[in-house]
Order: C-alpha cells, then structure tokens, then sequence
C-alpha cells in the first residue's frame, strides 16, 4: 500500500527556490515540510554551473553554483526540513494531493500548502523546426553543460552553438577551455539573448565570433552531425535564402531559450500565464488555486538565482500566514508594448515584495509605464534594460491606484541593436 | 559443419519479423539477419503507424489481397503478442462536392455495419476541432492505430521466444547457389538455407538484381511528419484521412496508441535513401494538415522526422521467387500499406513455402508476455512492482515516466537494445517532449553499465552515430586543439 503522509508543506524541487522555500517555511514555524528532489543531490541545476557569478545580489559575494546550493543545503541541514532525494512527483491533485515514487516505494502526500519549484526544461530541436537529417550530436546547452561538468565528457570537438542564452554562453567557454573549439554561436535576433558580461567573457575574451540575425536551417550528417547551414534573417526573423553558408562541425548545441516546468500544475489545474509559461501569481508568489505557491523558474524563468532565492525566501514566510486573505486580487498585471514578461501577475496589497519585467527589445533612455484603463499612473525612467536582464521593481514604490482593475506595463525608449 | 536453416529471412524489418512470426509457429529451424545493430529501422520505424480498415483496400491488387487477410489474422495475432491496437475509427474527409464519389467508393469497398457518409455538422460533433467547411465524411469504425515500433519489437520477440535465431549487425551482400541449399553471403560470414526470404525493405530490389532476377528498382517517395505533444492528445479522437491522390494516402491527422498526434506524410521523390526533413517538405504538410484541423498546434511539435516508401513503377507489391535461385523469394515493392498487410504478407509467404515443398509442422508456441509499462500502471501495481525491484522506482525519463527497471529490462530483453534509438523505441525514454534532455543526463553511464562498453560505444543509432566523443581528459591527450 501506498505510504500516507500529512504535511504542512510539500516543496517539489530541489534546486535553489525550493531549498530556500523549504528552508524559509522551516524557519517560519512550518512543520513538517518537505523537500522532495528527483535527482541525487540537492541544488538542482546549480551544481552543474560551476561557473562563479551567483550570489552578488544575496550574499555579497560572488561564488559558483555548487557553492551557492552549499549555502543552503548546510542550513537544511540544521533543521527538520525532510529531504527525500531521488523521488519523483508524478500527480498533483488539485486539492493538494501529492504522488511521488523513489526505490522505497510510492508516497502520497497530502499536503496543506505545496510550493512548486520544477524549475524549467530547455527548448528542442522539434520545437524549433530544424529541418535536416536526425544524426548522434546534437544537445541542448544546458544537457551539454551536465554532460561536460559532472560526467566529465566532451560532447564533440567542433561545435557550433544556436541561440546565445546565457548557458549557450557559458558553454562556449567551457567547451574551449576543455580543448573543442567553438566555430561560432548563431543568433536569430538582432541582438544578444545573455547577459552582456557573458558575452565578453565567454566570446569575446575567448574570439568565438557571434553571429547575429542568423540561424541554423540544415543540419547534416547521417550518422553523426557533420555540419550546419546557416542563413541570415531579415528583422521579421524570416529567413534569406541568398549566402547561406556551411559550417563543419560535429555537435550543434541549442541555447534557445527555457520553458517552465509545469506539467504537473497542469494535471492540478493550476491557471497558468500564456506569457511566463508558468502559474498567475500573486506578490507572495501564490498560485490562483489556494494552497498552491510557484516559486523560481518554475513561475518564470529568471536570470540571476539571487532574485529565485528572494522570491522563495519571501513564500516560505507567506505559508499558514493568516494575512494571506484570499479576497480577489486588486490589480490584474498584463504585459503591453515593449514588455514581454510580467511576474507577479496578480495584485492583492502592493506592499511588499517586488515586480519583475523582462523587456520586449534591449532599450536606451527608456520608460517603465503602469497604466490602469488606459490611464498611466506611474512612469518610471530606466536608463538601459536588455531582454536578458529582467527590470526589478520594490512593489511598495508603486503608487497603486485605489481603483481595481486591469493594469497595463510597458516599457517605450530608443531601441538598442546589436549587442549594446 | 555449417548449420543449414529450413528458413533464412533477410531483414528485420516489420514484414521480415511478421514472417519470422509465422514460420516460428511451425517445426523449422529459421535465421533471421539484419544489417542494422537493431530491429526496426528501415521503413517500418517512420510511417503512419495505422491498420487500415478494409474500406480502404485496393481490389485487384495483390496489396490489396494481402490487406484483407492480414485483417483477418491481427485479433489472434495480438492475443499472442501481447499487444494492443485501439480502434479510433476514421473519418475521411470531402472538402468539396467532388470528392463525394470516392466517399461512396469507400463505404461500399467497407461494407462495414455501422460506417456512414455524415455532413459536416455530425463530423464535427464527433470530431470537435474538424474543419467545418468540409462537405461530408466517410466516417469508418473499424480503423485501428498501433506502434510500429510495438509490433515490429513484439512479433520478433515472439519468434526469438520460439526458435527463431537473429544475427544483427550482419548486412547481406550475395547469395550463391549449393545445390538444392543457398548460400548466404553476409559482411561477416556466410549461412545455409532451405529457402530464403528477402524481406529487405528498401533494399530488396537491391539484392534482387544481385541475384539477376528481373525487377525495376525501387524508387523511393519520402514522406515528412511532425510529432505533436501529448497534451494535444484531446485535440482529435479519429484518424483523419483526406481522400488519397493518385499517388498515396495523402497527409493525414492520426492519434498515436502513446498519446501523442502525428500529422503527415506528404509525397515527395528523392534521389536516394534519403531521410531528411525540409523546410518546404513540412510546410506542405502543415498546410495539408491544416484543410483537416485548421487550429492544429503545430507549436507543440516534439519533433519532425520522415520516412521512405520503396516503390515499384506498378505500384503493388511484388512477391516472386527467383529465377536463378530456386528457393529464394523476394518480397519487393512493400510500401503502403505495408505494416497493415504484414501478417497478410507473413502467411502468403507461407503459403508460397509450402508450395515449394517446405513441410509446416505445428508446434507447441509459447506467447509472448508484455513487460509492464510504469506508465500504465496504477498506483497499487506501482507499488507492488517498487517492492520487488527498487529500479521501478527510479524515473529515468520524466516526460514518458519511463523507470530504470523499464530501461534495463530493453538492455537485456530477447531482442535488446544496443543503442539510444533502440531504447527509444522500447521504452520511450527520449521520446517525449524535452527529447532527451533529461534522461540524456543518465542513458549513457546506464547503457556503460548494463552493456560493459565504452562511452565511445554508446551510440544513438549506427556505429557511426557516437553520442559523445569520450571522456575529457582522453580526449584532450589524444587530439590536439583544432582551433
């Protein structure tokens, strides 16, 4: 028979948001919580970054990614948070039933609050519509990275890379530095997908040429890749068929883009945002259904993990909180010109907590536009915002009108290509 | 002494191992060889993956014939495997007045109870998602869809179950004449046989002519698909057939029996075997698809993959034993609907043995038993499989739930698999919709394991088709930078 468990929390997902909110409700006087992780370890995909550059906003510092996940696994540790390792979740219910299977057998967990923190899944080749042939040597990035920091093997020696997210990036760099040599990263749109310091530490330092307003439109090779072919696209991103050219190569890794992981908030029927991919939230990142929490990638996908972790850090202390009323939320927030992202979606207080937006293009002299009916209630001015770094607003700078109703973000200013 | 086999089948194809399936009824000691290091990777692991009812058999061929018997034997025939079709039925759709006889045409080929030319307002009540300018369809209860891979894995694991030897690897290059045996000449040995069938796919008019029989070559029509994701799943309940064009079927809308959508193939000549998608191949067949399902989410394509169809300037199979070699039969021409006539052409071919004076002894058979499928199980089954064996509880592939007890079982099953396209078509593992991104994670240091090979040895599918290039640091001491 199937072990029953009462829980407070059920937190699915050991990476960095549900560490910090198994930690965060822990501390909170939630008990008793648990983490449950699929994989052998926790710290998610932090282990495999063991690149530096995490932490500067949350602890100061900057450590890599093992080292972060350090950080809070040894404070786990010292609580009674209960780690299940290699246990998947296979069903939610949406009265907050939870399934999972590991080698002791199959637990259900019957949970007052489940925070969700899958994290996000790559983006394929079949999404994409690559045509070609279907040869051994093609990965995506973040499979690549895995495969490369923590089983110690090389994909292939000459690699071509589609797409410049920041894992694409990090990859070039990693493959070179261990003796494969990147022939370029190929780009569709006009300007870069990463971060800025990414691009010159990991290209330029390293003279790995980018090639924007490209991509990949073959890929050859029966047994094994053998090469791309890649065309420039005109500014709708359609492809030119003139001065297509071949590059030789062996591997073909894909860095074009993240989706959050929510095949289980699906089968919960969890609301879900058509522009995050991930659950509508609310500033205390709580789902629409009661109960439910998203928090991290899963929500949507972040750039730097400090902010995964404030977000996390921020529900563990919302969970079993009596002020968390479940009165509709005040303010709907909907992505309008220039943006293409918004998290929270939802707007119960506005007091606490923060506002994300991910920009449509990378933008100069800009202006950040809270608008409720039309009618603009804030602007804020930002001198430059990227699409790869998300602009973070304190929500309590807002000032949010006292009427209810749909607010609209944009963000208008000079359009900045190439890659800044 | 070389053995001699009564039975010696080239290609482990769907129609080389349906014919291994009969013949391993009988008291006959049978070879199969099979030139890939797997079953299944011809023709028959990229096609449609439908039992065509017989509405939609073609009178006065001999396809045709083998179309309808094969019907007949697929009920018992499963219950041995093991195996399971569903029934979807069909709807074929008239976009216009016009194609309103070739409806007609199709009812009264069917004469099947319960099928029905309907309007567009029953269609779609039956079929939400249909286009509703269509102006009638031939709505076919008995059609059933099935995976290919399922039945071409499951009808050679019947017949390694019972006697029927298989060498993989082991291309076909000649056969020669021993009298009243043939020999078999392979890349790496040579074999002895009564009779020898050549079921080799793409390849049989290729080895045809080898043996100076007369027969055209095959030209080959590919066919490109796209995969959508199992969520798209409630999107459609039937198979959705256009009416066919002179030269195939047309470009279809069809559930898979694992949950997924498979939208294509069109119809496209090439030059050689090739299997590559195109741009404007997979444009076709969206535009194909979107006459059927105008809404149809394509953005929720998994993959994109195509296959070939060897065919005749005839346009039917040819099944004929050769002139210089008596004994040996070639199966040529086998293109759609090559999967649904398979057991058709299976007891056909038997026939034709017996009338060469082969002697079909019954024996006693043992059927095939499934292995579970995590997936399938109930939380209580799943529980009862964890306690005997803690690999069930270790989800290897998170898109398919597909367990480690599932991967290691293909590792090692009667006809195993050998490379990551093998565990594919197994167990699923890499064929969800993050396609490998996850269980890519762990497959390769499994298959080291379970196989005892090098990481230079795990391959996706041919020799050549290495998945990484070795550990960093032999790597490093053994090629020098590139670049």
């Amino acid at each position: 028979m199937p072990r029953h468990v009462e829980a407070q929390v059920v937190v699915i997902g050991g990476g960095p948001a549900g560490m910090a909110a198994a930690l965060s409700s822990f501390e909170n006087g939630a008990e008793p919580v648990f983490l449950l992780e699929r994989g052998k370890y926790l710290g998610g995909i932090l282990n495999q970054c063991i690149h530096p550059g995490f932490g500067l906003h949350y602890f100061g510092e900057e450590l890599t990614g093992p080292e972060y996940a350090e950080q809070f696994i040894e404070r786990l540790k010292k609580t009674r948070v209960e780690v299940f390792l290699d246990t998947t979740v296979l069903e939610i219910t949406k009265d907050r039933v939870v399934r999972a299977v590991n080698p002791a057998g199959v637990w259900e967990f019957r949970a007052e609050n489940v925070v969700l923190s899958m994290g996000c899944r790559e983006r394929t080749r079949g999404m994409l519509r690559i045509p070609g042939h279907r040869p051994a040597g093609i990965f995506t990035a973040g499979l690549a990275q895995y495969l490369v920091n923590i089983e110690g093997y090389l994909p292939g020696k000459e690699i071509v890379i589609l797409g410049s997210g920041d894992i694409g990036l990090i990859m070039a760099r990693r493959l070179t530095l261990e003796g494969a040599c990147v022939k370029a990263v190929v780009e569709i749109k006009d300007s870069l997908s990463g971060l800025l310091r990414n691009y010159v530490q990991c290209l330029l330092d390293f003279d790995i040429p980018l090639l924007l307003s490209h991509t990949v439109t073959n890929i050859l090779g029966k047994d094994r890749v053998e090469g791309v072919v890649v065309n420039k696209v005109n500014t709708h991103g359609q492809i030119i068929p003139e001065g297509e050219q071949f590059i030789g190569c062996d591997t073909l890794l894909l860095s074009v883009g993240l989706i959050p992981e929510n095949d289980l908030s699906k089968k919960a029927g969890i609301p879900l945002c058509p522009f995050t991919g991930g659950p509508f939230v609310d500033e205390y990142f709580a789902c629409d259904l009661e109960g439910f929490f998203a928090c991290g990638n899963v929500a949507a996908v972040f750039d730097l993990v400090d902010y995964v972790t404030m977000v996390s850090t921020m529900v563990g202390g919302k969970i079993g909180s009596p002020s968390l009323d479940r009165k509709p939320p005040r303010h709907m927030l909907v992505p309008a010109s220039g943006v293409s992202q918004v998290i929270p979606q939802r707007i119960r207080e506005g007091k606490e907590g923060f506002l994300f937006i991910r920009s449509q293009h990378a933008f100069r002299d800009a202006v950040l536009s809270l608008s409720l009916e039309g009618r603009e209630f804030q602007a804020m001015r930002i001198p430059l915002c990227y699409p790869s770094e998300m602009v973070k607003v304190n929500l309590q700078d807002i000032q949010w009108p006292s009427e209810k109703g749909e607010v609209q973000i944009s963000i208008r200013g000079k359009r900045i290509h190439g890659v800044g | 002494m070389k053995k001699v086999f009564d039975v010696v089948i080239v290609g482990g194809g769907i129609v080389g191992c349906a014919v291994a399936w009969y013949f391993s009824h009988f008291d006959l000691e049978i070879l199969l060889l099979e030139k890939e290091s797997d079953v299944c990777c011809g023709v028959s692991k990229a096609n449609t993956g439908i039992i065509h009812s017989r509405s939609y058999w073609t009178p006065s061929t001999l396809k045709g014939e083998l179309h309808l018997r094969s019907l007949v034997l697929f009920p018992q025939a499963e219950k041995e495997l093991n195996l399971h079709s569903p029934q979807t039925g069909a709807l074929t759709v008239a976009l216009i007045r016009e194609e309103m006889t070739f409806l007609k045409v199709l009812k009264e080929r069917g004469n099947i109870s319960g099928a029905e030319i309907i309007g567009p307002k029953e269609s779609i009540e039956i079929e939400p998602s249909l286009n509703p300018r269509i102006f009638a369809c031939y709505y076919d209860p008995e059609t059933r869809i099935i995976s290919p891979f399922a039945l071409n894995l499951a009808l050679a694991e019947f017949a390694a179950l019972n006697g029927v030897h298989f060498i993989l690897d082991e291309e076909v290059t000649g056969f020669e004449s021993m009298g009243n045996r043939i020999r078999i000449l392979g890349r790496n040995d040579w074999y002895l046989g009564k009779r020898v069938i050549n079921c080799a796919g793409l390849y049989a008019t290729k080895l045809a002519r080898l043996s100076n029989d007369a027969v055209s070559a095959h030209r080959f029509f590919r066919g490109q698909y796209f995969v959508l994701d199992r969520e798209c799943a409630p999107l459609i309940r039937h198979v959705l057939y256009p009416v066919p064009t002179e030269e195939s079927k047309g470009i279809l809308v069809s559930p898979t029996p694992e949950g997924n959508i498979l939208v294509g193939p069109n119809f496209e000549p090439v030059d050689e075997e090739d299997t590559a998608t195109t741009f404007w191949g997979l444009k076709e067949v969206e535009e194909g698809a979107r006459k059927l399902i105008p809404f149809l989410p394509l953005e929720q394509t998994i993959t994109t993959f195509s296959g070939l169809r060897p065919t005749l300037p005839e346009r039917d199979f040819r099944i004929f034993f050769s002139s210089s070699l008596p004994g040996l039969l070639h199966l040529c021409g086998i293109e759609s609907p090559g999967l649904t006539a398979s057991l058709g052409i299976a007891e056909y071919v038997g026939e034709k043995l017996k009338d060469s004076g082969i002697t079909l002894r019954e024996k006693r058979i043992s059927p095939r038993t499934a292995f579970p499928v995590f997936r399938n199980c109930g939380f209580e089954e799943r529980e009862r499989l964890i306690a005997e064996n803690p690999d069930w509880g270790k989800i290897i592939c998170r898109c398919e739930e597909v367990t480690l007890a599932e991967v290691k079982h293909a590792l090692s099953s009667p006809i195993p698999a050998s490379t990551l396209d093998g565990l594919k078509r197994r167990v699923r593992v890499m064929a969800g919709r993050c396609q490998g991104g996850f269980c890519g994670m762990y497959l390769p240091t499994i298959m080291m394991q379970e196989l005892d090979c090098d990481v230079k040895e795990v391959f996706k599918s041919t020799r050549g088709s290495f998945y990484l290039l070795g550990k960093i640091e032999d790597v490093v001491k053994e090629n020098a930078p590139t670049c």
